[in-house]
């Protein structure tokens, strides 16, 4: 019996995967090719989406700036998440010192508004597709290593790790075999959620011109783009921030779902 | 005969917060080869935690303060970690009490068992369970092919104390340490572990230190008793003899728990 908001989140974002796919053999034009004869185009027969001030097909650019987002926010939220669940785990299950410098840099971080901190990282470091998942991956692993800890802490007190230690596991055994996969659950639930943000991050990166660099397509660059335009072409800043609305929406169904999918 | 395990003077403290309190204390404790030792006591004894002591497997807010205990003539209190990692599960194997929960719940019984093989013995995942198979036959579960796929959640108590058992012997310990494993189970399956334990025993040869606090199971199975009483042990001997002639005042005290059980 599944819930149907799972379902939903995943239909969603089943959908958004198969465009970014699919991108180069759905996509009707190239995401990059110039055509002076229809510029600023509404939406029609010839271009589903209408076209941008360079006379670029909008809907081919939104399926190839699915790609860039969708891997951006996975990729980010990879990063993020391998370094909470190494880090977490290992303050909560050494404890003491370890624990202490672990977690107190993750306040000493926290206390960076995140937003501003990757500013920062851009403004010094080239900004690239690259560049921005590593970025976003190496400044959001707080929370999942916060997440990881409490559950590790509580976890290693059951039973069945004393049980364990006592036909000789070692401590790394310990940990990636019996205390990992039984804390797992809530952190992937936080890992897709993360998705949805990573994927926001991106977009107000790009809009604020320090993200994915033109003429590359992503969701946030295409909305920068349709800026100067935005009195005249309604679907160029309509049409992306649908579609970011729809994965972010998403995303946030799956982690919900999956969280009562567990209880 | 020699001894297998040799316990001198334990003394282990636990720390809290604002007091320190002497769980064990002056413990002598041997163990023969082929012996069964029972350590029968109330809770809150100290019985636990001397058995744990031997592994160093206690709690993090529990320190050894002195004594020695020798296995195998090798003092385990002054291994490293690497080592004793060793003589676990290998040398001196455990089994707890409430098996459903010392065994992982995200795990089946073939993988739970395979992870003992696979720790000490090199194998690969494939022989490990047709070892684990092997295993489940010979603490006697019926369908043992069906079993080896089920989880812990799915077995009733007994079966899963059999499951850890066979887990727990996987390495043929020398000493099998097993802490009150029949306690929460019902009479009729206590019975029948016990008497699995004194069989395997017999095929495989291994010494017992069997913790209870109920002495009708020190009659059937001790060759040796030991009353412990405020983190001490008080008084040690045959079954017949201490039975007979109590010295201490708690073990009267166990004795007469034991036989107004036994009228009703």
């Amino acid at each position: 019996m599944m819930n149907k908001q799972l379902m939903c989140g995943i239909l969603i974002i089943g959908i958004f995967a198969l465009i970014a796919i699919l991108a180069p053999i759905i996509s009707p034009y190239e995401p990059s090719a110039i055509d002076q004869n229809s510029l600023l185009m509404p939406p029609s027969r010839q271009h589903i989406l209408g076209t941008d001030s360079l006379g670029r097909d909008l809907l081919s650019r939104m399926f190839y700036g699915s790609r860039i987002s969708l891997s951006i926010g996975l990729i980010a939220v990879g990063i993020s998440t391998g370094i909470g669940l190494a880090l977490g785990s290992c303050a909560g299950f050494y404890g003491g010192m370890i624990d202490a410098l672990i977690m107190r840099s993750v306040d000493v971080l926290l206390c960076f508004p995140t937003f501003f901190l990757i500013l920062a990282v851009v403004a010094i470091l080239e900004p690239s597709i690259f560049n921005i998942m590593i970025i976003i991956g190496l400044t959001s692993w707080m929370g999942p290593a916060r997440l990881i800890r409490s559950e590790i802490l509580s976890l290693k007190e059951r039973e069945f790790i004393q049980a364990a230690r006592a036909i000789g596991a070692s401590d790394f055994r310990i940990i990636f075999r019996h205390l990992i996969p039984n804390a797992i659950a809530p952190v992937l639930v936080n890992a897709i959620l993360g998705i949805a943000g990573a994927i926001l991050l991106e977009s107000g990166l790009s809009f604020l011109g320090l993200g994915v660099q033109p003429p590359i397509p992503s969701w946030g660059s295409i909305l920068i783009e349709s800026k100067s335009t935005l009195g005249i072409a309604w679907w160029i800043v309509f049409f992306p921030g649908l579609a970011i609305f729809l994965v972010i929406l998403g995303f946030n169904m799956i982690a919900e779902g999956l969280r009562k999918a567990i209880r | 005969m020699s001894n297998i395990l040799e316990i001198r003077n334990l003394k282990v403290n636990f720390y809290l917060p604002h007091q320190t309190i002497t769980a064990v204390e002056e413990v002598n404790l041997d163990i023969k080869k082929d012996e069964i030792v029972v350590l029968a006591g109330e809770s809150g004894s100290g019985k636990t935690i001397t058995a744990l002591s031997i592994t160093r497997l206690i709690p993090p807010n529990a320190r050894i303060i002195s004594g020695s205990i020798k296995f195998n003539n090798e003092n385990l209190l002054g291994l490293e970690e690497s080592r004793l990692i060793d003589i676990r599960g290998r040398g001196i194997a455990y089994i707890f009490q409430e098996p459903v929960s010392f065994l992982n719940p995200l795990y089946t019984v073939a993988e739970q068992i395979a992870e003992a093989v696979m720790l000490h013995k090199n194998k690969t995942k494939k022989e490990s369970i047709l070892e684990a198979k092997a295993l489940l036959e010979m603490v006697k579960i019926k369908d043992a092919e069906k079993v080896l796929f089920d989880y812990p959640h799915q077995l009733s108590g007994g079966m899963n104390q059999r499951v850890f058992i066979a887990m727990a012997l996987a390495l043929q310990p020398r000493l099998l340490i097993a802490d009150e494993p029949t306690t929460s189970l019902d009479v009729t399956t206590e019975a029948e572990i016990l008497n699995l334990l004194l069989q395997l025993k017999n095929e495989l040869g291994f010494s017992l230190l069997f913790i209870t606090h109920n002495l009708s199971i020190a009659r059937k199975i001790a060759d040796r008793v030991c009353i412990m009483h405020n983190g001490k042990i008080v008084e040690e001997g045959a079954w017949e003899d201490i039975y007979h002639s109590p010295k201490h005042f708690h073990t009267k005290e166990l004795i007469e728990a034991y036989e107004k059980i036994g009228k009703i």
